[in-house]
């Protein structure tokens, strides 16, 4: 448990649907505090893998190891007691419901009244005020419909109630994809403060720039198999691109990263 | 005057998430209405005449409203209703006590709901077949059980009795177990950690999953929940009428989503209150007596309540966007 061993480390994990392989042995190794960029075409399997570490699928083969120890996740619920949450692009949030209602859903605050307990109205309102002060969205009750707030303060909250909640790692999947320019700004920067905070972060986004702008790694998937795996500055935003897109051989960035660690050994 | 218009928006906005205020406003219309029809419709026996009326189906609906707040139907209900209720007049036809009838007539109800959501969820067939086809399924076995004779109650059992009994002044102890009903799930609704699952389940089932939710087992306790309201309901009519008939309940289905529906309660799921649910049934009941206070023939009301469900729905849009 020393700060040394990472926080997460994925070993080989496969995943099947039906006949289609999504992930064919993919292992993968996010240090605490670090910001991993998750990125690929469609159906590369970012979503999927994902949605294993969280506990939404669960693998055919291959090891998770969270904080040293080897993880089953049977349920997001298992995932989230241990501090990894995920935030989904459209789906972090239930509309129709408070914004207080959803920073506190399925972990409300109750309190008892003889065998019953009550959610804890007030307290989680005061708390909602608090937390939207924070992370700067002002003049907005904690009554209010979720559905009635933008697409950066959805997204803003989401992220601010993984933190609240204790998270040690949380994913972002596609967390700019359906803001303005200023929104998106605003929520990379939210991104680079968990950061400052210890927090790691896969984030998934096809947006090559943002993942850039914020990650520490780049990490490519394709066709289920990780094809590349380097320190950000290792290429540019268009070499990986590129990669994705088949036109430049990964292993040509990748042999970067190999002769840069022979040199000081 | 900036200030007073932002304060004055923001007090519309709250006054908007009241998701009851469309049917409130309903009823306090229809009794302008049909005072001026009949100034007796504002009078406290005309007033238990409506709750009593609106008992039956009011409890039906609060079931059908707690199950569709969580994104699934139950058209099965008047058959529960009518199944449960003959069980109960059957056992204590045979000389059973009253808890143990009415404990059967319950657990029956139960084991249907429980049907219902494990055919639904395992089966991943949408609950409006289900319940359609355990709809027809029920009745099928009473019509053809009874050959379509109905089941009297023949012997004197008290506690049957009470169950609907009048109080005073044309109340009955049925209006009082609708209110009650009516309040304890509106407080597990708006109140409890489970009622937040519920609207959660409803309103966006993969992100409550997502949250750890565990969808599966909150529609299953809905389904159950809803199906021995309507065996409940169905036991309040025998102890009324002291008779079921294989037939009975046929229209309750689709009057209890027109109730809820009415209250503000989306057919998508995630939206509405089981409040809203209560006053929707009591509307049609205020419809009901209203209509016979005004000497229109009784068959009127279905229209009326016709009418006041498509209007509904287009308040329900404009409110949330979700009907």
């Amino acid at each position: 448990m020393s700060s040394g061993t990472p926080l997460l480390q994925l070993i080989n994990i496969v995943k099947r649907f039906g006949a289609v392989v999504a992930l064919k042995g993919v292992s993968l190794t996010v240090n605490r505090g670090e910001v991993v960029g998750l990125v690929g075409d469609n159906g590369a399997g970012k979503s999927t893998l994902a949605k294993i570490i969280v506990g939404y699928h669960q693998p055919d083969s291959g090891k998770i190891i969270f904080e040293g120890r080897e993880v089953r996740f049977r349920s997001p619920a298992d995932a989230r007691r241990m501090g990894i949450e995920i935030v989904y692009q459209d789906m972090a949030l239930v509309p129709y419901m408070s914004v207080y209602r959803n920073l506190f859903l399925n972990r409300e605050i109750v309190k008892k009244f003889g065998p019953f307990t009550f959610l804890d109205k007030k307290k989680m309102k005061e708390l909602t005020r608090q937390l939207l002060a924070d992370i700067g969205i002002k003049h907005r009750d904690p009554d209010v419909e979720v559905g009635k707030l933008s697409g950066g303060e959805r997204q803003s909250i989401a992220i601010a109630r993984a933190v609240h909640f204790g998270a040690k790692l949380v994913i972002l999947d596609e967390p700019t994809s359906a803001l303005s320019i200023r929104e998106s700004e605003r929520v990379l920067e939210y991104v680079k403060q968990l950061k400052s905070k210890g927090i790691s972060v896969i984030m998934i986004s096809h947006n090559i720039y943002h993942v850039y702008s914020v990650a520490d790694r780049i990490v490519v998937l394709d066709r289920g198999v990780k094809i590349l795996d380097v320190p950000r500055d290792t290429a540019t935003p268009e070499e990986i691109i590129d990669v994705i897109a088949h036109r430049l051989d990964p292993k040509k960035i990748q042999e970067r990263v190999s002769r840069a660690e022979r040199v000081p050994a | 005057m900036v200030l007073s218009f932002e304060s004055l928006s923001s007090r519309l906005s709250s006054l908007r998430r009241i998701r009851e205020l469309g049917v409130f406003i309903s009823i306090v219309a229809m009794a302008i209405v049909f005072s001026a029809l009949n100034p007796k419709f504002v009078s406290a026996p005309s007033f238990a005449a409506m709750l009593s009326m609106a008992a039956e189906l009011g409890i039906v609906a609060i079931g059908v409203a707690f199950l569709m707040i969580a994104g699934e139907f139950d058209l099965s209900v008047g058959s529960v209703y009518a199944a449960s209720s003959m069980l109960a007049a059957w056992l204590i036809n045979m000389g059973m006590p009253f808890a143990v009838a009415f404990l059967a007539a319950l657990g029956l109800a139960a084991c249907i709901g429980y049907a219902n959501a494990v055919i639904t969820i395992k089966g991943g067939i949408p609950s409006f077949i289900t319940t359609l086809g355990m709809m027809w399924f029920i009745r099928g076995i009473l019509l053809a059980v009874t050959g379509g004779f109905p089941v009297v109650v023949q012997r004197s059992c008290p506690a049957l009795s009470f169950l609907a009994a009048p109080i005073a002044g044309g109340f009955r102890i049925s209006g009082i177990w609708f209110v009650i009903l009516a309040i304890l799930f509106q407080i597990a609704l708006m109140n409890t950690a489970y009622g937040n699952w519920v609207q959660a389940v409803g309103g966006a089932p993969e992100t409550a999953r997502a949250l750890g939710i565990d969808v599966a087992r909150v529609k299953t306790i809905n389904f159950i929940l809803c199906s021995i309201m309507a065996a409940f309901s169905g036991l309040i009519a025998l102890s009324h009428f002291q008779v079921v008939e294989p037939v009975a309940g046929q229209s309750l289905p689709l009057e209890a989503i027109a109730a809820a529906v009415i209250g503000g309660c989306s057919l998508m799921g995630g939206v509405g209150t089981i409040a809203g649910a209560a006053l929707g049934a009591f509307l049609v009941g205020e419809i009901r007596v209203g209509l016979i206070l005004a000497g229109a023939p009784a068959y009127w009301y279905i229209g009326f309540v016709g009418i006041l469900l498509i209007v509904a729905g287009i308040i329900n849009l404009r409110l949330t966007k979700r009907v």
